[in-house]
């Protein structure tokens, strides 16, 4: 694309989303939906001025350099949503620990803040986390640079517009009810349209690679992408109530709507927060230690076993339902065997780190590393397990799933995003390294705390919870009444508390470390180090 | 069809379908004379140049 139409594509982009900004503005009658018209409009408004002013500069010669502009909004967009999503978690940890805390309000009714935790989180953290990584990741690998100049922009504005119009949507009540795709017909489209932008950069970037082979990394991060687009497509299959209207309603129902969701809510944790992670340690891990993959052709084999595997595992969400036994059984075999894989790349990374442990103990980046493989390991061997039917009679519907979640989430996804963060940043700013070590190591150790506290919490009260739920006396009645395992959680949900609250505390030092490091002063020149040792003096 | 058609077919022909392609994948990346090229590619992340080619 030359840079004359790369401007035109941009500018008609941020207009199209203008216009349905005044559009929802001028027809709704809907609260709701008139804020997301207004936010759309001031959102491409400021695109458009963008554009603009930049169509009045010269034109620049071609740049030489990788682009890695956007990747750096990307890494502040990441951090961004991190603080809000983990803020939200811990607000929502102590109103479960006290329930006065929730304000008798309804726009901060438990029900209501918590998808503003999940999506801030999933979608706002670990979201641009993948798209900042995945940008850095793919033009080092190909090296080339990033195909499309400006559409980097509008998918990375356009995906946090969908973002902001989700977490705002929710406290006013607009949600389609299905957990982790709450957002309503309009976003998904938005989403949609973003993502077959972002798909088409990574592609035509990959297009444009110097090397015959693509780096392993890059399946991965392909493998998100495109997986991601097929779930969100299939799962937001809706019909709108009215074009006016943020409600929607699904084609299906019954069962069938149910295995939809779970087919799509068990991807989300397998591609979103899976796969583009194995890609992220594919790139970062050997990046930082120094070393090559242990096992390269391992790594393939578990990128094949991984997107096979996960797809047919959703029903485990829906054990002794209405759905039938024989997917219920599939959906449990198909869970056992992928801790083969998944396993196979918790050896891969952790072999690869031979011949460098030293730079564990020393790195804290590499030490967050080679942590959230090892929780990695630990979250997959626990997911497979509470998969089998037997083991899910006991586990589900307890707080033992939202320990596993976590220990997933704050242990592999939040780890690795900050381990890379800590050594991308530097990279893409040109600096010498991050501001302050010490700090880094703080961070490590508050948040690592903050993970036991919050998994070992949950773990006690799930178990506790299921265990009272079926005990019962001689005569086969309940011995305990529903609120007596709610007062038995009490502890457990304080000690919750305090363990994200150190994990806040810990990613707020990061925040700070990783701000502080881009105010630092930029990297001397380079010295070549060609020069024979006796010609220095 | 009926459902216990659906289901006999995916048991065995389903089945058979995974382990082909499993083979096939696993034989695709073990294939000796491709050892090379793997082993280039692992130590691309560890290049020091900070430039792309175009």
């Amino acid at each position: 694309m030359t840079k004359i139409t790369e401007n035109i594509t941009a500018l008609i982009c941020s207009l199209l989303v203008l216009i349905t900004g005044a559009i929802v503005v001028l027809y709704t009658s809907e609260t709701g939906f008139l804020l997301h018209g207004w936010l759309m409009i001031f959102f491409s408004a400021w695109a458009v001025l963008t554009v603009v002013r930049r169509m009045n500069r010269p034109l620049e010669p071609k740049s030489l350099e990788y682009n890695d502009e956007v990747i750096k909004w990307g890494v502040l967009g990441c951090l961004f949503w991190g603080i809000i999503g983990f803020t939200v978690g811990d607000v929502l940890a102590w109103q479960l620990a006290y329930p006065d805390l929730n304000g008798d309000l309804p726009w901060t009714n438990f029900g209501r803040i918590r998808p503003i935790h999940t999506t801030a989180v999933i979608f706002g953290f670990a979201g641009n986390a993948l798209m900042s990584t995945s940008f850095y990741v793919v033009q080092r690998t190909s090296r080339a640079r990033l195909a499309g100049g400006y559409l980097g922009w509008l998918v990375f504005g356009g995906y946090n517009l969908f973002v902001l119009l989700a977490v705002t949507g929710y406290p006013l009540g607009i949600t389609q009810g299905r957990e982790y795709a709450e957002p309503e017909w309009y976003a998904d489209i938005l989403l949609l349209i973003v993502w077959l932008g972002y798909f088409w950069i990574y592609m035509r970037t990959l297009a444009r690679r110097t090397e015959p082979h693509i780096y392993v990394a890059n399946w991965y991060y392909l493998a998100f992408i495109v997986v991601i687009a097929m779930l969100h497509i299939v799962n937001n299959l809706v019909v709108p109530f009215g074009l006016e209207y943020t409600k929607s309603y699904s084609l299906f129902s019954g069962v069938q709507d149910a295995m939809t969701q779970w087919w799509y809510g068990h991807n989300a944790a397998g591609f979103f927060l899976t796969a583009g992670f194995l890609g992220m340690v594919y790139y970062f891990l050997p990046k930082a230690a120094n070393r090559p993959i242990y096992s390269y052709r391992m790594s393939i084999v578990g990128f094949w076993g991984i997107t096979f595997l996960y797809l047919w595992v959703g029903s485990h969400h829906l054990h002794y339902t209405a759905l039938p036994d024989w997917v219920q059984i599939l959906g449990m075999t198909m869970s056992v065997i992928l801790i083969v894989p998944s396993w196979a790349s918790v050896f891969n990374a952790i072999l690869t780190l031979n011949g460098a442990w030293d730079k564990v103990r020393t790195d804290p980046a590499i030490r967050f590393m080679m942590v959230a493989v090892l929780f990695y390991g630990l979250t997959t061997f626990e997911g497979s397990f509470m998969a089998i039917k037997p083991v899910n009679s006991l586990s589900h519907y307890t707080d033992w799933t939202i320990g596993h979640v976590h220990a997933g989430a704050l242990g592999w996804v939040a780890f690795i995003t900050f381990g890379s963060m800590y050594k991308m940043v530097p990279w893409i700013w040109k600096r010498d390294g991050v501001y302050s070590i010490r700090l880094e190591a703080w961070h490590f150790w508050l948040a690592l705390t903050g993970t036991f506290i919050y998994v070992g919490a949950m773990w006690n009260s799930g178990i506790t919870q299921s265990l009272m739920w079926q005990t019962y006396d001689g005569e086969g009645n309940f011995l305990y009444s529903f609120m007596d395992s709610v007062d038995a959680m009490h502890g457990y949900y304080i000690a919750r508390a305090i363990g994200g609250l150190l994990y806040l505390i810990g990613a707020l030092i990061g925040a700070y470390n990783i701000y502080m490091t881009v105010q630092g002063p930029r990297k001397a020149p380079q010295q070549s180090n060609n020069l024979p040792v006796a010609a220095g003096e | 069809m009926i459902h216990d058609e659906v289901l006999v077919f995916s048991k065995t022909w389903g089945a058979l379908y995974l382990f082909v392609v499993f083979f096939a994948a696993v034989i695709w990346i073990y294939w000796p004379s491709k050892r090379k090229g793997y082993d280039d590619a692992a130590k691309w992340p560890l290049r020091e140049d900070d430039k792309p080619c175009k």
